[in-house]
């Protein structure tokens, strides 16, 4: 009886499957997809941000445009407005991306030669993560007095994202954390 | 101790389901019933050497073994019981752990609920489950194993590894325990108990569908028996994912503090997009089911769904996007990404073989533009679309620009909002339309008639909401065909126990239930429908109509917004939690035509321990039907917090987003619930249930 297991069910019924298509149907469908698809572009065309580092930022052609960038936060240059909402601080480029972000974002700050650029930010509380040495991905358009206008501001704190691991420390009790 | 019990357990839990994938595979080609009986034991054996492993973990975390790194990471001495429990799934090892033991759970459940009847789909379903099995733990092993412990190294580097390794000593536990990390402040909130587990009930659940439908294909038995064995599984892993969605919501809504729920963020995307996927395939394979059609869609729309959850825990996993909600960038992305893609190409191949060898055709064709299964298409496609979408707005523009136009071009908030909603309002009509229309055909004039006491009720719903606040035509025309796929399900359901109290002079009580009793699953979904309504005004009112204001006030003044009054009382500066955090307190009252309505505390938390991250900025809000009034406590006057700044916010009808999951569950257990016995035995007599192996 368990070998039965094995065969193919004979008594499935299998009805004559109507043949060819149904043309309405397919030139409604297509109808649908262009519609969606001009809507897709079209959204496309309106909400894409260019997403660059800061020196490209400053190379290129940029002033006035929308565009995404991302850069290491120095954390003594944070000045923040709570009455107005008005958030200022300096953000350094960050080289390239790489697995180690907290080194990278920690050499980006402290590099003289890295390109800064002033940021300003309106009608923000000041995020939590706000801080030294925090990857800022930000959304605004770089202004002709060279100071980039967030609207959007998104903020990755390297320590969350990577895995801290104890230090020396913990080898010796004497030594303090 | 603990470590090597959760690491050998691990281990033989991978072996385990590695030799029953290859067993069940060969029992198959053998035809051998022994070899397939030890695939079986071996599959079940996973869910309790899971169980083991987990056990390992729990237990670490809870006594405190910090020479773990994964416990060293994620508490320190002053977390509390409460998030000890939650840091299992805390950080990616974990987390990855726990998706692993639910993954065996769900399989171990399927395989024993399902090993007599469904004899034929078996070796298969258990070779599927088990490959995937063997693939996350595999992950687990190599690459973020949580059991590796710390170790100090004759030359007094740290080192870590699960096992001591040559003259290593483990270090001071007071050390460890001095210098440990803590829970990532913002998981500390009660939501992290649940929403993490049931995205990944959700998630993982998946498994069961997409395994009989690969075992369906693989094995040639292509009826409908896949899709009855599996309807409760999918349910349940829809129901979990829609939970796990709204409460991930109502998280970023209580700790983000920005006075919205949904922020169109990839990792956001990333788990809605299977959902999209898996509400289609609810629907279209009631199609398959009555009326043997949209067969290759429906696999089409699971296998889809498997693949887009595959890619959603790539994405959130491996440091792929930028988000609030990501996992550290992990070393798991590459290996990850490999097996999402060898799982949609086998995935794909197994799909694309029957259907040329034309062992997919379906029964009947489409008739007339309002028959139910027109518009049951119609709604599929519409479905696809927004997965397209949204799947290109959150990772298709961006990768594709990086590949092909050297620059990475990312698409924000703004083209999600320009794009999404008419798809979403699309929905909103198909689904008050189509359960007024008939398989087969139905004429404009009856689904016309059908419309026209839903539509009243409609409107009298949009009247209420033109009361609550001043609303523009355009908005109540979207709040009138939202409300309708509510009322519709309202009015068909009332109909019906009022047709059974005429007719058989049953109470309206028993009328009501016997309904329901009689088709759960139709009545079942109309809940649902109502509960999405809701959640559809919900969020259309609380992203339209929200208000916001800034103000300093001093001691004693008060700010005015939307028709309430908030006045500063006065602050609790520096209270020392019992988890050691540090909370400055602004206490204020919300005032409503001069009566008191609410006292509020919103706050600012400081962890001090914490690395990196250690503010949190808590909200207080006062919740009505109508509407939160939701307070930040932005900033204040060091010392004497004479003057303290807030950002109010009014989110009118976003509890609606909140309740309405009440119905959704409500909905999905009655949809879920067996069927009668007189049904069962019906079912049974229909030709494309009587297999061979169901009858052994």
């Amino acid at each position: 009886m368990t070998q039965l297991a094995w065969e193919k069910p004979e008594n499935v019924p299998v009805e004559a499957s109507p043949q060819g298509i149904q043309w309405k149907y397919v030139i409604g469908l297509i109808v649908l997809f262009v519609g969606i698809g001009y809507l897709i572009l079209q959204g496309t065309a309106s909400g894409a941000r260019y997403f660059i580092s800061v020196d490209e930022l400053l190379k290129g052609d940029y002033i006035g445009k929308t565009v995404r960038i991302s850069g290491a936060v120095i954390g003594e240059s944070i000045r923040y407005d709570p009455q107005n909402l008005i958030i200022d601080f300096t953000i350094a480029n960050i080289p390239s991306e790489t697995n180690d972000l907290a080194r990278t974002l920690h050499e980006a700050v402290r590099d003289p030669k890295a390109t800064r650029l002033a940021v300003h930010v309106r009608d923000q509380v000041k995020p939590d993560l706000l801080q030294n040495e925090a990857q800022a991905i930000l959304t605004g358009k770089l202004g002709e007095d060279g100071i980039f206008y967030a609207t959007e501001v998104l903020l990755k704190c390297p320590s969350r994202y990577h895995e801290i691991a104890p230090n020396q420390s913990i080898a010796d009790p004497s030594i303090g954390k | 101790m603990l470590a090597e019990v959760g690491f050998i357990a691990t281990f033989l839990a991978f072996g385990a389901a590695l030799y029953a994938a290859v067993m069940a595979f060969y029992s198959v080609r053998q035809r051998d019933e022994r070899r397939l009986l030890s695939a079986r034991n071996a599959a079940l054996a996973t869910a309790p050497l899971m169980l083991v492993s987990l056990g390992a973990l729990l237990s670490a975390l809870l006594t405190e073994q910090y020479q773990i790194a994964y416990v060293w990471n994620v508490t320190d001495p002053n977390t509390p019981t409460f998030y000890r429990i939650t840091a299992l799934w805390g950080a990616q090892a974990g987390s990855l752990l726990f998706w692993s033991g639910l993954m065996s759970a769900f399989a171990f459940g399927a395989i024993a609920l399902n090993w007599q009847a469904q004899r034929r789909l078996m070796p298969y379903v258990i070779a599927y489950t088990m490959l995937v099995l063997a693939a996350f733990l595999a992950l687990s092993l190599f690459f973020e194993n949580p059991f590796e412990r710390y170790w100090i190294m004759p030359d007094d580097s740290v080192a870590k590894g699960v096992f001591a390794l040559g003259g290593a000593v483990p270090p001071s536990a007071v050390r460890l325990a001095e210098t440990a990390n803590g829970l990532n402040p913002l998981l500390r909130h009660f939501g992290m108990i649940v929403h993490p587990p049931l995205l990944y009930m959700g998630f993982v659940g998946f498994i069961i569908p997409f395994a009989f439908a690969m075992a369906a294909l693989a094995s040639g038995d292509l009826s409908s028996n896949w899709i009855k064995a599996t309807r409760r599984w999918t349910l349940l892993a829809w129901l979990s994912l829609s939970l796990g969605l709204v409460l991930g919501g109502r998280w970023a809504y209580d700790v983000l503090g920005w006075g919205g729920w949904w922020g169109w963020d990839p990792v956001e995307n990333a788990a809605f997009l299977p959902w999209l996927l898996s509400t289609a395939f609810l629907h279209s394979v009631m199609i398959q089911e009555k009326r043997g059609m949209l067969k290759v869609w429906n696999m089409f729309l699971i296998l889809g769904t498997f693949s887009a959850v595959i890619f959603g825990t790539f994405a959130t996993r491996s440091g792929l996007v930028d988000s609030v909600h990501s996992f550290a960038r992990s070393a798991i992305g590459f290996p990850l990404f490999f097996f999402w893609f060898a799982i949609t190409a086998m995935s794909v191949g197994l799909l694309l073989w029957r259907w040329r060898r034309g062992e997919l055709r379906d029964e009947r064709r489409l008739h007339g533009w309002l028959s139910r299964e027109t518009l049951f298409v119609l709604n599929n496609v519409i479905f696809v679309m927004l997965f397209i979408a949204i799947f290109w707005g959150s990772f298709g523009a961006p990768i594709f620009s990086e590949l092909f136009m050297g620059t990475t071009i990312t698409l924000g908030k703004d083209y999600f909002l320009q794009v999404t909603p008419p798809l979403f309002l699309a929905l909103f009509i198909l689904m008050g339309v189509a359960p007024l229309s008939a398989w087969g055909a139905t004429t404009l004039l009856r689904l016309g008639k059908a419309l026209i006491a839903p539509s009243l009720l409609a409107a009298l719903v949009v009247l209420s909401l033109a009361l609550l606040q001043p609303t523009e035509p355009l908005v109540l025309l979207i709040y009138g065909l939202i409300a309708l796929s509510g009322t519709v399900a309202l009015w068909e359901t009332a109909r019906g126990a009022a047709a059974r109290h005429k007719r058989l002079g049953e109470n309206w009580y028993t009328a009501f239930t016997a309904l329901i009793a009689r088709n759960r699953r139709r009545y079942g979904g109309y809940l649902i429908h109502l509960s999405i309504a809701l959640l559809g005004i919900g969020a259309l009112g609380s992203e339209l109509y929200q208000q916001e204001t800034q103000r300093t006030l001093a001691v004693g003044q008060s700010l005015e917004l939307g028709g309430y009054v908030m006045r500063y009382d006065g602050f609790l500066g520096g209270q020392i939690a019992e988890d050691g955090r540090i909370m400055d307190i602004a206490q204020v009252t919300v005032l409503r035509d001069g009566r008191e309505v609410a006292r509020l505390r919103p706050r600012r938390d400081f962890y001090p321990n914490a690395e990196g991250m250690n503010t949190m900025t808590i909200p207080s809000a006062h919740s009505t039907l109508e509407g939160d009034f939701y307070v930040l406590l932005v900033d204040w006057e060091p010392i004497s917090a004479q003057n303290a700044t807030f950002k109010v916010f009014i989110n009118p009808l976003i509890n609606l987003i909140w309740w309405s999951s009440l119905l959704l569950i409500l909905g999905t257990l009655i949809g879920m619930y067996p069927e009668r016995r007189v049904a069962l035995a019906t079912a049974t007599v229909e030709p494309s249930s009587q297999l061979a192996g169901a009858k052994a």
